[in-house]
């Protein structure tokens, strides 16, 4: 146990020491002395952000119901306190036993953005635990990483012991049962990670070679034992409702980014976005039964006292029976004041229903993503909605009270000219004059239009995987097209830094070598990338630089289809067959429809989808 | 139907802020099933507020909420759904229902603190007692303090003499010191412990180390014709 009284000291010094204390209602404290493993669970980034994080709750509260086992929490120290806690020579301690991470038995990092990389590293850090994987012993935990990022785990296989690639309910459990039956035995770190690499869904790097070419592209990559395996596959839960569900959600003292009960009501997604990584990687959809959620939320509302309760999955609308799940949420919850909200909605038919019942209890802003600003180029991405979706759904939302709209877009899309680019402007535009277009007696509250575009990053198993990314200067010129255009004081344009997603491209699609440049930026004093305030543009490329690391090689570079892919040897369900078939169809402006409608073959094996519905 | 309640804040728990605190006692509430009245209008919130609001870091004994019921509920049964929802380290002592009162945020008046800390020389208590006494013969403590204009920030100057009751030296353990002392606090007047100790700090020759300081308030008083009491 660390110093308490240090720790006091501390905390008098630094903001928001709530972040740093536990003891939050539904954190769960055992006696670590009656404990057979002890797993660190970790977000890479600060409290309010990891705690906001639905995955977390769902791994914190499984590996707690089992006795032996115990899941503690830790998150990246603000740069206050870890200013303090390196001058007090604090080490990095878990938020419910105040228990040095380094005396767990394993420390398991959520991968949700690349740009949190170098948090890892300060973490390992700040518990004292060798930074790389070849130099720690049976006295450090094993570094573990899963999460969507885990699908390319190259970038940080130095880091990492092993990864988990898919979905972590079951296998979780695999691994720590199978540590507790090595701890048990006769402890052989060696023999127990060469188990625990046949155990499905696991890789762990150190028994893997990679051989380049002479373009630095992969010539091949070896496995160094003949025990393990040469392709790694995803794992999956096939029936949601017989998966385990926490009853219970740690509720924080300080406000975080989603203060509500977040209901997973499905996995997967039937669009195809051809940009989106999780709308390939987390196929088939499976859904949770009507019955099977209204339980939950049910049990969640009466263990944390929230007022709210969020829907979640890749793309809510789309639950099959999301009209008779809201109805029945909304009998449940009414007169208890519990609202229900939908984090993200699309712009079609469907949703109008939905906003007729959840409106009853609040009216907050509305979020849309077209994604595109041209139908031409959301064909290319295929982003299945159609200018009359949006004005459908828009002229409906102003009748009905709503005036806060925010818009997505992407910039840098594939085949992107500047027509389509100002195509965002012409949307918002088109927004706001619908509004204007209404009487004014039924005009209500006052209109604000937001559109943000972000900056497209081309990520791994997704048809885009082979495209380089946009140039820094194309990014800023096709931004300042849009943002120039725009002078109404209704309507806001936002744009996120080219400079952060040119990183981002590089890590995405980056291969084992990119360790090191990712060390190397952390050793520059690089942390929270993602916070723009702290991302230190001119570390990182110094770092490249000394690195002699070419970041167009990674980031903009267009790949041929034969070229070995550093994520090649993992399976994540779709086949590759079907992103060149999508990539291809992309260039020719063809879009592939739902696949609720029609099976597209994508590879899933054992898909409930055929035939149109589930099941 | 106004209930008043004591509760104390204790160990990791005087690291949560005032409008925290308000949120878990919100939330608290719907956990237990408390009638708790709500605000008419478009965003109705619930309606209890907490006299005084303790400043990050410090413990207490003895804060003081006013809640408003929609219906009467035993005290016992109150406090015991409650404290079950309740971290252990925020739990409710006593409760009062009230016929006409004023309400606790402007009944409060003074503020009973234990302040202990480090200081760089051993001194006897009855040096400590001298010390803080011939302070306290002044007829002026001036502190200056930032004040918020609208927009613009001024400095100004205040005499907290009158700002601080009895001073008492507790205990005194070599180099550790530990006090009682009566300030000023709410409407009329607030001197806040941080202020008060830095302003002793100034005008003596203690040299506190100011790491050191743990603060903890033991109770709280209302003020009537010259007599202070509890307002429960």
């Amino acid at each position: 146990m660390i110093d308490k009284k240090i720790l006091d000291g501390i905390l008098k010094k630094v903001e928001k020491p709530a972040r740093y204390i536990g003891m939050e209602q539904n954190s769960v404290i055992k006696d670590l002395n009656n404990i057979k493993v002890k797993f660190a669970f970790s977000f890479p980034d600060v409290y309010e952000v990891g705690m906001s994080h639905l995955g977390l709750h769902i791994l914190y509260n499984l590996i707690n119901e089992e006795e032996d086992f115990v899941c503690e929490r830790v998150f990246a120290p603000w740069i206050d306190m870890e200013e303090e806690m390196r001058k007090e020579k604090l080490p990095l301690y878990t938020l419910e036993n105040k228990e040095e991470v380094k005396n767990f038995d394993f420390l398991g990092f959520t991968l949700q953005y690349e740009m949190s990389y170098t948090n890892i590293l300060n973490i390992l850090d700040l518990s004292n635990i060798p930074l790389l994987s070849k130099d720690r012993s049976d006295e450090d935990p094993f570094v573990i990483a899963g999460g969507p990022c885990a699908y390319n785990p190259e970038p940080i296989a130095e880091f990492v012991d092993f990864f988990v690639i898919g979905e972590g309910e079951e296998v979780t459990l695999e691994i720590l049962n199978l540590y507790k039956r090595h701890k048990e035995g006769i402890w052989d770190r060696e023999k127990f990670l060469k188990e625990v690499s046949q155990i499905e869904g696991i890789y762990v790097p150190r028994y893997y070679d990679v051989v380049y070419n002479e373009d630095n592209t992969i010539k091949e990559m070896l496995a160094l034992d003949p025990e393990v395996p040469t392709i790694i596959k995803k794992r999956m839960i096939k029936d949601l409702d017989s998966m385990f569900s926490p009853e219970k959600m740690i509720v924080p003292f300080v406000e975080t980014v989603h203060d509500r009960v977040s209901m997973e009501i499905f996995r997967g997604c039937t669009h195809g976005c051809r940009f989106c990584q999780a709308g390939m990687i987390y196929r088939p959809v499976r859904e949770k039964s009507t019955d099977k959620i209204v339980e939950l939320a049910e049990r969640l509302i009466e263990s944390t006292g929230y007022e709210n309760v969020s829907l979640s999955s890749l793309s809510s609308c789309d639950y099959s029976e999301l009209h008779l799940l809201i109805t029945k949420l909304m009998e449940r919850f009414e007169d208890k004041k519990v609202g229900v909200s939908l984090p993200s909605l699309r712009l079609d038919s469907s949703s109008i229903d939905v906003l007729k019942e959840i409106e009853k209890v609040r009216k907050s802003g509305l979020t849309f993503a077209p994604e595109a600003g041209s139908q031409r180029l959301r064909d290319v991405i295929n982003k299945g909605i159609t200018e009359d979706d949006l004005d459908n759904t828009v002229s409906y939302v102003f009748k009905e009270g709503w005036s806060t709209i925010k818009l997505y877009f992407m910039i840098g899309l594939p085949t992107e000219t500047d027509e389509d680019v100002m195509g965002i402007r012409e949307l918002a535009y088109k927004v706001k004059d619908m509004f204007f277009a209404m009487p004014k007696e039924e005009r209500k509250g006052n209109l604000k239009v937001t559109a943000s575009a972000s900056c497209f990053v081309p990520k791994p198993f997704t048809p885009f995987q082979w495209m380089g990314q946009e140039t820094i200067d194309e990014f800023y010129r096709k931004i300042y097209l849009v943002k120039n255009s725009i002078k109404d004081n209704k309507v806001t344009f936002n744009y996120h830094d080219p400079e952060l997603s040119y990183l981002e491209a590089i890590i995405a699609r980056g291969d084992r070598r990119v360790s090191k440049l990712i060390l190397r930026a952390w050793e520059k004093g690089c942390k929270f990338d993602g916070w723009s305030e702290h991302f230190k543009y001119d570390s990182w490329l110094e770092s490249m630089e000394e690195l002699d690391i070419d970041g167009f090689f990674y980031a903009q570079r267009n790949r041929s289809l034969d070229e070995v892919l550093p994520w090649d040897f993992i399976r994540p369900g779709v086949s590759k067959d079907y992103l060149i078939r999508e990539y291809k169809k992309s260039l020719e402006e063809q879009t592939t429809s739902d696949c609720r409608e029609q099976c597209r073959g994508c590879g899933i094996v054992d898909c409930t989808m055929l035939g149109g519905g589930n099941k | 139907m106004i209930l008043r309640l004591i509760f104390n804040k204790k160990n990791y728990l005087k690291y949560i802020g005032h409008l925290d605190l308000m949120r878990l006692f919100h939330r608290s509430f719907g956990r237990a099933d408390i009638p708790i009245k709500y605000s008419e209008g478009f965003n109705p919130h619930p309606k209890f507020s907490i006299a005084n609001p303790l400043s990050l870091g410090i413990e207490s004994d003895e804060e003081y909420m006013d809640l408003d019921l929609e219906e009467k509920i035993p005290v016992e049964e109150f406090m015991e759904k409650m404290n079950k929802v309740l971290p252990k380290d925020v739990q409710i002592i006593k409760g009062v229902y009230l016929e006409k009162e004023d309400s606790i945020a402007s009944l409060i008046a003074w503020a009973y603190y234990e302040i202990s800390f480090d200081i760089r020389e051993n001194n006897s208590k009855e040096e400590l007692e001298n010390i803080f006494n011939q302070w306290l013969l002044k007829e002026e403590i001036i502190i200056t303090r930032l004040r918020k204009k609208g927009k613009k920030k001024i400095e100004k100057e205040e005499n907290i003499r009158s700002f601080i009751g009895n001073l008492l030296v507790k205990q005194v353990k070599e180099k550790e010191i530990t006090i009682d002392v009566l300030l000023r606090s709410g409407g009329n007047g607030n001197l806040r412990p941080n202020d008060f100790i830095e302003a002793m700090n100034r005008d003596t020759n203690l040299n506190i180390d100011l790491d050191s300081i743990m603060m903890k308030r033991l109770s709280q008083y209302a003020e009537k014709d010259d007599n202070i009491y509890k307002p429960l």
